[in-house]
């Protein structure tokens, strides 16, 4: 049986996204409501039971950073919502931003107030245009109905929202680059630590998480952290958003606990390979993911589980790639994303980058020279160890379990 | 604001109003600003780049730097609509470069360039986040998904 839920895609084509009223009709800020009759540690002490793992690529314990949120003592503090998905062949985050966007708005008020905020920023894509309207809609219609705003439901708890647009920039998806930017700045990364839970937004104590992090906060606050830890395998609860492209018939947003084969995803889910084809190689976590053979399929889609086999789950995408494509037609568009998106402020990465293409580029035109192989491991292990965040640290990722898993350069007695 | 060296060439209020809007935010107004006002005029011409600067206390090679930084901000002319072509990986997957030719055929243009009439710009784009919908490309707010080289004719009026 495929391990299928419905629980954060439950109102997405279901009912009008520009409507409180239909929100407010299907459960909405219930969870809020209930989350103002509890102390915040209570709160924070769910999330912990329901060991929600972060939805936005790095797998970060949200119970954990919420806690450490919460115990800062310096004023103000602020909650962000980290809107501004990017990675390649994710595009999960923007089914919640346009189907549900009110759910948004609700976690983001029941995360400031576990955590002690009064001020939430939530920094939308700019090539999001649709979610942001909606977005900014829904932000104005909760404020004129006293969803946010002062002293909601007569308590202490103030909050409010502002919405930044992202202005084209992969690396700004990064959480201190997004800061930096909301500040009218480059976007760029900045050395870790200190973390942004002690200095993050204009250098206060900040929660930041994804979209769909927190899509998961209301149910758990109604149901109970415990109930959360009920769905799916213990290690990995909750429901997951996979986003599935490339050669499938049925390309688009599945949800299902993380128990979820990937073979259920493509073949039962997706609808399979068009074409009477057969699957080649399957990209899963995007750009900074990794690349499985199809007698892998029988993996789990689990962040643990992907991780024994040496593959990590990142964002979640999925992207099936049949046995007519040529991989390095992919690689090539793979290291021209990270030559083009690194930001340059550390030249492990902005060098890196840049060799690690033309390597590529070359090889893909069939001009194989000796020693490229050990070439572009030196840099991707340089990269990985030396760059100053992730973008650099995953920027050889796909390239390197590419080489591992196929046999895509000649041997080096053959050149 | 007495100083009146700007040779504004758009509509000066409508510029003075946003920036006015954004000013007590100082620089964490800069990227909404700067966002706002190019939706009004298409690009940042040297002189928004000085009057935002002035007003939100941001040094000029700053508000360059910002500008140069991300691809969505522009600093030179651009056509009126811009055409974002996706040719990441699953838009490749399912045509991109197909329909990537088309465009360049019908605009008789490559990327990075405007149409002599002024009225578009073609860019080529990583991932826009609609693989779903691949090969896809937006035109403008627009996102047109499944495209074919048929559809890019329809798309540009050019049949
Ligand atoms: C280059 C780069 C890009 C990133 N892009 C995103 C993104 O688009 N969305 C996101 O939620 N997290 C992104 N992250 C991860 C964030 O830094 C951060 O870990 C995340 O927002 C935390 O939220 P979570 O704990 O709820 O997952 C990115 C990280 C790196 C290094
Ligand atoms: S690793 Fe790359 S993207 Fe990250 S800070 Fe260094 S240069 Fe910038
Ligand atoms: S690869 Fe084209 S939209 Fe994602």
């Amino acid at each position: 049986m495929v391990p299928r839920t419905n629980i954060l895609g439950k109102r997405v084509g279901k009912i009008d996204p520009g409507s409180l009223p239909a929100y407010v009709a299907s459960g909405g800020f219930l969870a809020l409501r209930k989350a103002l009759t509890l102390q915040p540690e209570e709160i924070v002490h769910e999330i912990m039971a329901a060991h929600l793992i972060g939805r936005g690529g790095a797998a970060f314990s949200a119970g954990f950073k919420w806690a450490a949120v919460r115990r800062e003592t310096a004023r103000p503090k602020y909650v962000v919502c980290n809107a501004d998905e990017s990675e390649p062949g994710t595009f999960k985050d923007r089914y919640l931003l346009e189907g549900d966007p009110f759910r948004i708005v609700e976690a983001m008020a029941i995360s400031a107030y576990a955590v002690g905020a009064n001020r939430g920023f939530l920094y939308v894509r700019g090539e999001y245009p649709l979610a942001y309207k909606r977005l900014a809609h829904a932000v104005a219609e909760s404020r004129r109905a006293g969803y946010l705003g002062l002293n909601l439901w007569n308590t202490e708890f103030c909050f409010d929202i502002e919405i930044y647009r992202g202005a084209g920039a992969y690396v700004c998806g990064e959480e201190t680059a997004l800061f930096e930017s909301i500040e009218g700045r480059r976007g760029q990364p900045r050395l870790k630590p200190p973390f942004p839970t002690t200095n993050g937004l204009f250098g206060q104590p900040t929660l930041i998480n994804n979209v769909e992090t927190l899509a998961n906060v209301p149910d758990i606050v109604l149901n109970g952290g415990q109930w959360y830890r009920t769905l799916g395998p213990l290690t990995n609860p909750g429901p997951k958003l996979y986003a599935v492209s490339g050669h499938v018939r049925k390309p688009g947003v599945y949800e299902a606990t993380m128990d979820l084969t990937l073979q259920e995803l493509i073949y039962e889910l997706a609808g399979g390979i068009p074409g009477g084809r057969r699957v080649q190689a399957v990209l899963v976590g995007g750009a900074a993911g990794t690349f499985l053979r199809p007698d892998q399929l029988d993996v789990a889609l689990g962040f643990d589980t992907l991780r024994t086999i040496g593959a990590t789950l990142g964002s979640g995408a999925v992207m099936v790639l049949d046995d007519s494509v040529d991989l390095w037609n992919v690689l090539r568009r793979v290291t021209r994303f990270f030559q083009h998106e690194s930001c340059g402020k550390c030249f492990p990465c902005q060098l890196g980058t840049q060799r690690q293409a033309e390597i590529v580029t070359r090889l893909a035109a069939g001009n194989v020279h000796p020693g490229d192989g050990a070439a572009l491991t030196d840099i991707g292990l340089t990269m990985r160890d030396a760059s100053i965040c992730g973008l650099g640290q995953m920027a050889s990722s796909a390239l390197l379990s590419a080489f591992s898993q196929f046999s895509l350069l000649p041997r080096e007695d053959e050149l | 604001m007495t100083e009146t060296t700007e040779t504004f060439t758009y509509d000066y209020p409508a510029i003075e109003a946003i920036v006015t809007r954004h000013e007590a935010k100082g620089r964490a107004g800069l990227l909404p600003c700067l966002q706002e006002i190019q939706a009004f005029t298409g690009w940042l011409t040297p002189d928004i780049c000085q009057l935002v600067g002035r007003r939100l206390d941001v040094p000029l090679a700053d508000i360059y730097g910002v500008i140069d930084f991300y691809t969505l901000l522009y600093r030179e002319p651009v056509g009126k609509t811009i055409i974002r072509v996706c040719d990441d990986m699953a838009c490749y997957l399912n045509g991109s470069e197909e329909v990537l030719s088309s465009f360049k055929k019908w605009l008789g243009i490559g990327p990075g360039e405007t149409t002599p009439d002024g009225k578009y710009t073609l860019e080529v784009h990583p991932c826009l986040g609609y693989c779903d919908l691949a090969p896809m490309a937006m035109m403008g707010d627009d996102v047109h998904g499944h495209l074919t080289p048929d559809k890019v004719a329809d798309l540009l009026e050019v049949k």
